[in-house]
């Protein structure tokens, strides 16, 4: 195994899905469009390091999710993972290894359980459909050993319990079970809190908290709750339309962002503590456009308070702030 | 590796079944079905027990055409025979044409949709225009193409299977021009639930795509393909009995589309003999009429909406 | 602020009202003793988990609790009239035109082959008697109110965004003027820079029409900046209720202290949160006493026995024994 430092790299991702034109435009000859989900995106994650992924619905973050998990292909770009390129590696047995490694954790714990499986069988599936187990004294320790880990406890109370017998916390307890069942190095968590109340919330992000202190997991947390991925992540990566605005420490994303995106995103999520430190940047009008029709130049621009000539005409790349601190705004350097 | 490991609470099962039971025979409808349908798979397993050996024209019982009697509740038919003794044995022909032929149906059916719903693309595409050729099969006309195929083949006299030839070519006929209402309904299901979250899961826990058919899509259609199983067979009794009635089906074994046939052919309508043509009608229309009120009574059963009990 | 709110006479008084349940055999109680008072213009939010009886609370108030809803004790009066919350003929002419509420996803509810001007007119048509040119201009007119220019109002829902749907549905329950408007999580299902546009929205519409908000809601900081006043219900029970500033300044029931702890706040710069342990309860089976006992870091004998009462303290109310020895102490104190 090469060290590379990272377990998992994202080179220039893309992922644009075509839209099926109308019979006129077919008839025409007019091109179909194309939804720039993921619009070249770099991003990488370490060993035992959990990185953010910040944005608002049509930002493109649960595609970037399913990349990973290989559930959706890229169009251009490179899946890095260890060093080894996945990205365009497909089939069951040459993915079985991949997928020993990295599991997702899915944000409707009730959609992402058959309730016609029992709990058992559940957390069991990936062990048995990777192979990772050689006879059901193994398979029960294994099982048990997830649900304990995902706080389920007793495990042996559980087995035989369908998903609708059980709470919301403990549904989204097991679907976190299922995931370490194979005792992967990387998890790709999709909102996992939000659908939970908020005093189970905190819980559940102990657990995951707890993945990575004691067995040196790789968590990337997608969310569209900044003050969150401020407190679980180590980084923050936020995305907008597709692209990566701005990267950086958990700090000082939340605390000195450099990209009006950004700042814009902090200063609408709701406090119950007046901060002090809130910028004079007056509230983004309107709403995220369909990435169907991404603005030239920066994507950004027709909403941003702070757009001028350039931001029309270029793009702009993603600029050095701070240490580990990139921001795509031509106003950043 | 066993797919069992666990002892599976078979009490929660037995209990959810109670209470799927207790609902489905809520419906006054499928109470009625129930009981009827008994009934006549009561008739159809042990004929001979009730209403002695098969009759034919040699060891027939009584006079010619004589109405319901004592001696011959259902009266007689053109021979002589006992059209109590014809309907019962009777039943268990027609009963197993019509289960069997749906068995065929639901298998095939179940398979073509599952398959075209969850790979999409070409193979939906040329499945689904499979299915529209044996939707608009007429069932009469691919029974005439096929019965002479078949007996050549095989052989006037022997047995196909257990079945003799033309009680099995109207098994086949029947199975395969009814299973393109069950591909139809197991596909557009099968669409919506391999978006589901689930089904996600199971991707990335590794899992083959034939386990995720089998395993987590198929037994969400369960529900979806018992109710429409139960309105199969009211068609395939239907469908059976027009076949026969026509002249495809066996004289050696006389299903209740023979009967009507023979009673037809016999004069019986304008002999007044209402027995002989009534007796199997009836039974064709009650067993229809049952499997129809049963299919519904599931329907609203799995209903998701006032489902309980998943 | 008009008089009408400057005397103490409260829009809509809650009086003890409870609400049952009957699931099948067993008759489960959804909110128990919910007592408060809304005055005009003023903004209240209901912040509880699910199951805690916050909705019902509202729906009860709108005459629009479930057809196996009974309401088994109290009453809600409408300046100073008894509604007849329970009596779905009865509550018809109060329904929209005194309270109106927008639903949580409600944005998904527009009928897809219709214009929006059309939908919004229709209500107006409906329940005002206006003639059909009356009613279009009211729509206009309310268009413009929640923010959408008049002339989008001949788009049909799918060309909308979930914001906009969202100030369309706003519109339709302002259409028959209203003085209380209830909002089922109106921001849920939004994303945070919509959501924020569409909570100044509530507030701009408050002070412009003088209405009187019910937010309910899940979230805690989306009622920091959109209300007065706050009431959290556990279990079916309001456990604290007091002004916005207070209960995130000062919390005295611990079920308040432990959810705002468990909001992430990167100004206080601690990490972890703390986490409540165990989970809500359901409506069947609720712990005896204080419900909140067993998750309850400063649970005393008391607790799982005695029911508290919401008592008056400082200017808000709290139903927690650890309070009630307090006031009793007080009390004593006053005496003596």
């Amino acid at each position: 195994m090469p060290d590379t430092g990272d377990i998992l790299r994202l080179e220039n991702l893309e992922v644009h899905f075509p839209i099926q034109g109308g019979l006129f435009d077919r008839v025409l000859g007019r091109p179909a469009g194309v939804v720039r989900a993921v619009d070249g995106i770099d991003l990488t994650i370490g060993h035992g390091e959990i990185v953010a992924l910040v944005g608002e619905s049509g930002s493109g973050k649960t595609t970037v999710g399913r990349v990973i998990t290989k559930l959706a292909q890229p169009t251009a770009g490179r899946l890095l993972f260890e060093g080894a390129d996945m990205t365009s590696v497909r089939g069951l047995s040459a993915l079985r290894p991949y997928r020993h490694h990295v599991q997702m954790i899915f944000q409707d714990a009730y959609q992402a359980l058959n309730s016609r499986h029992t709990v058992f069988d559940i957390v069991a599936e990936p062990l048995r459909s990777l192979r990772l187990v050689e006879n059901d004294a193994q398979l029960t320790e294994r099982v048990s050993e997830a649900l304990a880990a995902a706080g389920l406890n007793p495990p042996g109370d559980f087995f035989a319990r369908f998903p609708h017998e059980l709470s919301g916390g403990q549904r989204q307890r097991v679907v976190i079970a299922g995931a370490l069942a194979v005792r992967p190095e990387l998890i790709v968590a999709d909102e996992p809190v939000s659908m939970l109340d908020v005093s189970i919330r905190a819980q559940i992000l102990q657990v995951l908290v707890d993945l990575r202190d004691k067995h040196n997991m790789a968590l990337l947390f997608i969310t569209h709750d900044l003050p969150l991925a401020w407190l679980i992540a180590d980084r923050i990566a936020v995305l907008y339309l597709g692209k990566l605005v701005e990267i950086g420490s958990a700090d000082e994303i939340t605390f000195n962002p450099r990209h009006p995106y950004t700042v814009a995103l902090r200063d609408a999520t709701p406090q119950i503590h007046t901060d002090a430190d809130r910028s004079k940047l007056p509230a983004l009008q309107g709403e995220v456009p369909s990435a169907a029709r991404v603005p030239k130049g920066c994507r950004f621009h027709p909403r941003c308070p702070l757009a001028f000539d350039r931001c029309r005409q270029d793009e702009p790349p993603a600029i050095e702030v701070g240490p580990q601190h990139l921001s795509a705004c031509w106003l950043a350097n | 590796m066993s797919e069992s490991s666990v002892p599976y609470s078979t009490h929660r099962r037995v209990q959810a079944f109670k209470g799927f039971l207790r609902q489905f025979l809520g419906h006054g409808g499928a109470q009625l079905g129930f009981v009827c349908l008994v009934c006549f798979l009561v008739l159809a397993a042990v004929p001979n027990i009730l209403v002695g050996p098969l009759q034919t024209a040699v060891n027939a019982t009584g006079d010619f055409l004589v109405p319901p009697s004592g001696q011959h509740l259902l009266g007689t038919d053109e021979v002589g025979r006992d059209v109590l003794n014809l309907v019962v044995h009777g039943a268990r022909i027609s009963l197993t044409i019509a289960l069997l032929a749906t068995v065929i149906s639901l298998i095939v059916g179940a398979t073509v949709g599952m398959t075209a719903g969850y790979f999409g693309h070409w193979a939906d595409v040329w499945l689904m225009r499979l299915t529209d050729f044996f939707f608009v099969v007429p069932s009469f006309v691919l029974a005439l193409v096929i019965t002479p195929v078949v007996l050549e083949v095989m052989g006037r006299g022997r047995d196909i299977l257990g079945f003799r030839p033309s009680i099995f070519v109207i098994i086949v006929v029947i199975g395969l021009t009814s299973w393109a209402f069950v591909a139809r309904i197991v596909r557009s299901q099968t669409l919506s639930l391999k978006e589901r979250t689930f089904v996600d899961r199971a991707r990335v826990a590794g899992t083959s795509n034939l386990s995720i058919m089998l395993k987590h899509i198929l037994p969400n259609l369960v529900p979806q393909i018992a109710a429409n199983g139960a309105l199969v067979v009211a068609g395939a009794i239907y469908v059976e009995t027009s076949l026969s009635f026509l002249g495809l089906g066996d004289p050696l074994q006389p299903s209740w589309g023979t009967l009507l046939a023979l009673a037809q052919r016999a004069g019986a309508a304008s002999a007044g003999a209402w027995w002989y043509l009534g007796a199997p009608g009836i039974c064709v229309l009650m067993v229809s009429l049952s499997f129809v009120l049963i299919g519904n009574a599931l329907d609203d059963t799995f209903n998701p909406r006032r489902r309980v009990i998943p | 602020m008009t008089d009408f709110s400057k005397d103490n006479a409260p829009l809509l008084e809650v009086d003890r009202l409870s609400v049952d349940y009957s699931l099948k055999a067993v008759s489960a109680r959804a909110i128990e003793n919910v007592s408060f008072g809304l005055r005009a213009g003023e903004a209240v939010a209901l912040v509880g988990e699910s199951g805690s009886g916050k909705t019902t609370t509202a729906m009860a108030i709108a005459g629009l609790l479930s057809a196996n809803a009974l309401v088994s004790g109290g009453e809600v009066r409408y300046r100073g009239e008894r509604l007849p919350i329970d009596d779905d003929a009865a509550m018809r002419p109060h329904r929209w035109s005194e309270t109106s509420v927008v639903f949580q996803g409600a944005m998904n509810a527009l009928n897809p082959v219709h214009r929006i001007i059309k939908q919004i007119a229709e209500p107006c048509r409906l329940k005002l008697r206006m003639s059909r040119g009356e009613a279009t201009a009211r729509a206009r007119e309310l268009l413009e109110l929640v923010g959408i220019p008049a002339d989008r109002g001949t788009a049909y829902p799918h060309e909308l965004s979930g914001g906009m749907r969202q100030r369309v549905m706003i519109a339709m329950a302002l259409a028959c003027r209203p003085s209380i408007v209830i909002g089922d999580e109106p921001t849920t299902a939004l994303d945070v820079i919509t959501q924020a546009q569409i909570l100044k929205l509530l507030g701009d519409l408050r002070s412009r029409l003088n209405l009187a908000l019910i937010l309910i809601t899940h979230d805690l900081s989306v009622v920091a900046e959109a209300c007065d006043r706050v009431m959290i219900m556990y279990s079916g029970r309001i456990v604290e209720d007091g002004t916005v500033g207070e209960i995130f300044a000062k919390p005295k029931h611990p079920y308040t202290k432990l959810l705002i702890d468990s909001i992430p706040n990167p100004a206080k710069g601690k990490r972890m949160i703390r986490p409540i342990p165990g989970d809500p309860p359901n409506l069947v089976s609720r712990p005896s006493g204080c419900a909140f006992h067993p998750r309850c870091p400063s649970a005393m004998a008391v607790c799982t026995t005695e029911v508290p009462s919401l008592d008056p303290l400082g200017c808000g109310r709290v139903a927690c024994h650890l309070h009630q020895s307090l006031t009793q102490e007080d009390k004593i104190a006053a005496h003596a």
